[in-house]
């Protein structure tokens, strides 16, 4: 562009009709956390990684390093399966259209959000042959009639789970608690600080 | 059982773990990944936690508490590895360093496990789950990174011949060597550098990374009777700075 204003010619030539460069990030993984035996996975958040498995061994401290907590699995962001998301006024589950597939049938994990703003809560897993498939028939076997306002599901064959021998990462997590901010006792610290005799 | 055998074993292994602990503290803030940087501060907070563990278990032996073990002794009275002192350097130096340290630990541990010493045998349970990450963690990026690209694997692969010599240090044996071995409390360095060439021999082939014949390399020797080389006073002195100003500091 022309112009003799220096904002103007400040700003870099567009170039739009040039590809974008590639992100030089590497791909997000999502991390799913199990608190304690015999609960539920749950969604925690993502990790940028190479691959699966890199990203199993940075998730581990990434979103365990505090709380303690039993297992953790990750899987690839391209492959979980969402659903659309409704606003509270009906299920998600309404919006999935069934759906027949030809495919040969794999496992899937099935998650559903139960509230705005919280977290996506494993509910169990269903047999079918395409992801939406899985979904219709979650809504069967684990929608019970309360709204759910979204649901995920992952093919269970391309999850990095936790292996049994890998249970003992954690067996040192409840002892460490210098990673935990309320353990340094800041707010009593500061008081005594403010509190002492003046000199 | 002979205790001042006992006490070299576990200074030697107390020490390795601080300032490995400390230096792998350096990266924090500035790992590669925000997500490896949180891992790499972890496990140095494991390995100064192991230490710590260590230095309480030589108290009970009449030796001095763990901040007075840690940070009034000078660097001749240190008995770590020289391997565990380096500069961190670039990062491919602090993982391959991170891989060969951490395989000879996890190994050193797990043949505790059975040592006659009933208190260092059962703290190797107890952090047998945290050794087992750091090893996992080592692997991983060993293998990603040393079958990644050009640049990746010729950058692990110098900072391999540069780290063996130190890396061999680790197993330099002790005069009470025969005593720990016959009193049962471990196996001996020579054992562990056979498991230890085997681990990495293992990992390694999973990689384009090259084993350099181990037999044609002089061991960097010395640091386990305090010879160590200029970085480790610097980084004792670091270390201990607030300790020296307030030795009653609380954080």
């Amino acid at each position: 562009m022309k112009s003799l204003d220096p904002r103007v010619t400040r700003l870099p030539e567009m170039e739009s009709t040039k590809a974008k460069k590639p992100l030089d990030q590497f791909g997000t993984f999502e991390v799913f956390v199990q608190a304690k035996e015999g609960k539920p996975f749950q969604h925690e958040g993502a990790v940028h990684a190479p691959n699966l498995e890199m990203a199993y061994v940075l998730a581990k401290e990434t979103f365990t390093r505090r709380f303690t907590c039993t297992s953790i699995y990750v899987a690839d962001t391209c492959d979980i399966f969402v659903s659309p998301t409704t606003e509270g006024n009906q299920s998600a589950y309404e919006l999935i259209q069934s759906e027949n597939s030809n495919f040969s049938k794999k496992t899937f994990e099935i998650y559903q959000l139960a509230k705005r703003g919280k977290q996506h809560v494993n509910v169990g897993t269903v047999e079918a042959g395409a992801p939406t498939e899985a979904m219709f028939l979650a809504k069967d076997l684990f929608g019970t009639g309360k709204i759910i306002y979204n649901v995920w599901a992952i093919d269970k064959s391309k999850i990095r789970f936790t292996s049994d021998e890998e249970k003992d990462l954690w067996l040192t997590l409840p002892e460490k608690k210098f990673r935990d901010a309320s353990d340094y006792k800041g707010g009593d610290k500061l008081k005594e600080f403010l509190e002492r005799p003046k000199q | 059982m002979n205790t001042e055998a006992l006490k070299e074993l576990l200074y030697k292994m107390a020490d390795d773990l601080l300032i490995f602990g400390h230096r792998n503290s350096e990266w924090t803030g500035l790992g590669p990944l925000l997500e490896e940087d949180i891992a790499f501060s972890s496990m140095a907070q494991d390995k100064i936690g192991q230490s710590h563990a260590l230095y309480q278990l030589l108290a009970t032996l009449g030796e001095p508490e763990p901040d007075a073990a840690a940070f009034t002794r000078s660097a001749n009275q240190f008995h770590n590895c020289q391997l565990v002192e380096l500069p961190n350097g670039e990062y491919d130096f602090s993982l391959i360093r991170h891989f060969l340290f951490d395989t000879a630990d996890a190994l050193r541990w797990q043949l505790l496990t059975q040592s006659s010493y009933e208190p260092l045998s059962l703290l190797a349970k107890k952090i047998k789950g945290e050794l087992h990450y750091h090893t996992l963690h080592a692997n991983t990026w060993i293998k990603q990174l040393g079958s990644a690209t050009e640049e990746s694997i010729s950058r692990l692969q110098n900072s391999l011949a540069y780290t063996l010599p130190y890396a061999l240090g680790i197993f330099e044996e002790s005069p009470n060597e025969g005593e720990i071995i016959h009193s049962k409390i471990f196996l001996g360095e020579q054992a562990l550098k056979t498991k230890w060439i085997v681990k990495i021999e293992e990992v390694i082939s999973q990689t384009q990374l090259h084993l350099p014949n181990l037999a044609t390399i002089a061991p960097a020797y010395g640091g386990r009777t305090g010879k160590h080389t200029e970085h480790l006073q610097p980084l004792l002195d670091e270390m201990s700075e607030v300790f020296k100003i307030d030795p009653t500091a609380e954080w």
